[in-house]
């Protein structure tokens, strides 16, 4: 489904401050797999999710989606097919527009949808029968600004619409680490419940490593712009989590220098 | 007041108010301080001042639209693929629209209309004598106002609204903002060209100056009708912009009643405006001022005790 090769992205090119952020990065991702990125601050992880969605251009490599050379499409373009939340639950949705005026903006990306007026009752009924399935109550809300919703609501409504048209790829940056502990098992566990029914191809960055070796079906470990560990199968079954960190230290060389991946690994 | 001043200040009222609901689609929905109005204001009453000279009002205001709809492209043009900043834009177009306008009305810095048919004295037919010019500003506002609404209901008009609230979102979401901007750019600019072009014709002239300060008037307009109707749905802030409008143009009525020198005018809409906008701040203070009394007063009763 997804297919990055050899991409480079250097920030600040030929100063001090010269980054190389993806240093010749290559993935394969099979339509329907569901891929947690771990990696410590700086790794490139978010890099990477920007060059994926758009938001700059590599500097060499290709990147294609469902077979599609997307490496210099515009990001709006890109966003058609690729949805993507980000860690702060404000990004996603429109502050003063009510909660069915969010949902129609997402699904104008669809086909089907009334040319004109896409806020018409036929897609009412059809975003009331997606926001019950949040089972956050939201379907009685619909005509109520998103800015008056909590984190948790507003992220859980994110996700809603970034899947409301099925997008060939979701990218999901840590976007339940600005939450409390509770709601961010909610929106997990809503966040797996979506993917799982419509069998999306799924790539999520996480610094919390059971939920990265818990979710999905592969984890892969970032530093320096490549991936150090790439793990399916079997033998990330049977993957703990202080063998993952161990693994990390044998392969890097180096010792973890990020304490919140450390404690959120307890 | 007489009522001849006063109706003749809700007929302005309602011409002015189509500034006032281009601002709002600039900005309030785009967040955009849009300068390019002083300029495309003149520019409709250009246009409309010639068209109605060559006894063709009604095509006079029709085409001031798509004059006012190009200023805006200029505008948007030059910050959505230029990169010039948004105010810097406006104030580029507008300077330059000076020249054209002085152009459009045939190198001369003022055009009259007298003895000259216009969409007002047409309409005498339909509307009399008396009720002519309230007629057709009311038509205008009206239809425009509805127009607006029903735009911003559309799938185009919801993507220029989030446009305008939350930019980290369209950015990553499938909506073409330089479309968008330019899009609202442009529906503003020919709204307040139209209000241009109403105004030549009501006043039976245009003057190269006629658009100068029509920002803080329609800003001043905008923010009466906000702090009257609320800005709770989309329908409400564009009856309160063209409220505010006719509000705006009964104060300065009633200042001229009361006998200030029209040169002081300037001076009593740049209060109106501030008051209008400091109102909710103002209102917030006072609010706590009393909360604080209160607890000082609860305070000492318990002391007494």
């Amino acid at each position: 489904m997804l297919t990055l090769n050899n991409i480079s992205k250097t920030f600040h090119p030929k100063t001090v401050n010269e980054k190389r952020a993806l240093d010749r990065f290559s993935l394969h991702l099979g339509a329907g797999e569901f891929v947690t990125v771990i990696g410590s601050n700086g790794a490139g992880k978010s890099t990477l999710f920007n060059t994926i969605s758009g938001f700059f251009f590599v500097d060499s490599g290709e990147i294609l989606l469902d077979g599609e050379d997307i490496t210099y499409q515009k990001e709006y373009r890109r966003a058609r097919k690729i949805g993507r939340l980000f860690q702060d639950p404000l990004k996603g949705t429109a502050p003063s527009m009510t909660i069915e005026e969010n949902l129609a903006l997402a699904y104008l990306r669809g086909a089907g949808k009334n040319p004109v007026f896409g806020l018409d009752k036929q897609s009412r009924e059809l975003f009331r029968e997606k926001l019950a399935a949040l089972g956050l109550g939201l379907e009685d809300r619909m005509k109520t600004k998103v800015g008056l919703l909590s984190g948790g609501q507003r992220q859980a409504l994110t996700l809603l619409m970034a899947t409301i048209i099925t997008p060939k790829l979701l990218l999901l940056d840590e976007h339940t680490a600005a939450l409390d502990p509770v709601t961010a098992e909610k929106v997990l566990d809503i966040t797996q419940k979506i993917v799982a029914e419509n069998r999306i191809t799924c790539m999520m960055v996480t610094h919390n490593i059971q939920s990265a070796l818990g979710l999905g079906t592969r984890t892969i470990m970032m530093d320096d712009g490549r991936i150090v560990l790439d793990l399916s199968g079997k033998e990330r079954a049977e993957m703990t989590v202080p063998k993952l960190i161990e693994r990390f230290q044998e392969t890097s060389k180096k010792n973890l220098d990020s304490d919140r991946m450390l404690l959120s690994g307890e | 007041m007489s009522s001849i001043a006063f109706q003749g200040a809700v007929e302005l009222g309602l011409i002015y108010s189509l500034v006032a609901l281009g601002l709002y689609l600039s900005y309030r929905i785009l967040d955009i301080a849009d300068l390019t109005v002083d300029g495309s204001f003149t520019l409709g009453a250009a246009v409309s001042a010639v068209f109605t000279v060559a006894g063709r009002p009604f095509l006079g205001l029709f085409l001031s639209l798509f004059a006012g709809a190009l200023a805006g492209f200029v505008t948007a043009f030059l910050q959505t693929k230029l990169g010039v900043q948004p105010i810097l834009a406006g104030i580029i177009t507008m300077t330059a629209l000076y020249s054209i306008n002085l152009q459009v009305m045939g190198d001369k810095s003022n055009v009259t209309l007298l003895r000259k048919e216009t969409a007002f004295t047409l309409a005498e037919g339909v509307f009399t004598k008396d009720w002519a010019k309230l007629g057709v500003a009311f038509l205008a506002a009206a239809a425009v106002s509805l127009a607006l609404i029903l735009f911003l209901r559309t799938n185009l008009g919801l993507s220029v609204r989030a446009t305008g609230d939350n930019r980290d979102m369209v950015r990553s979401s499938s909506i073409n903002t330089d479309f968008t901007i330019t899009v609202g750019l442009c529906a503003a600019n020919a709204m307040v060209a139209l209000s241009g072009a109403l105004l030549a014709q009501y006043q039976m002239f245009s003057e190269i100056t006629v658009g100068t300060g029509m920002v803080i008037v329609g800003l001043a307009s905008l923010i009466i009708g906000e702090v009257i109707t609320g800005t709770k749905s989309v329908p409400r802030c564009v009856l309160g912009a063209a409220a505010g409008a006719i509000i705006y143009r009964l104060i300065m009525a009633f200042a001229l009643d009361a006998s200030v020198s029209p040169q002081n005018l300037k001076l009593v809409s740049a209060v109106v405006v501030a008051a209008a906008i400091s109102w909710p701040a103002v209102r917030d203070q006072i609010a706590f001022a009393a909360i604080k009394r209160r607890r000082k007063a609860e305070k000492s009763d318990a002391d007494l005790k």
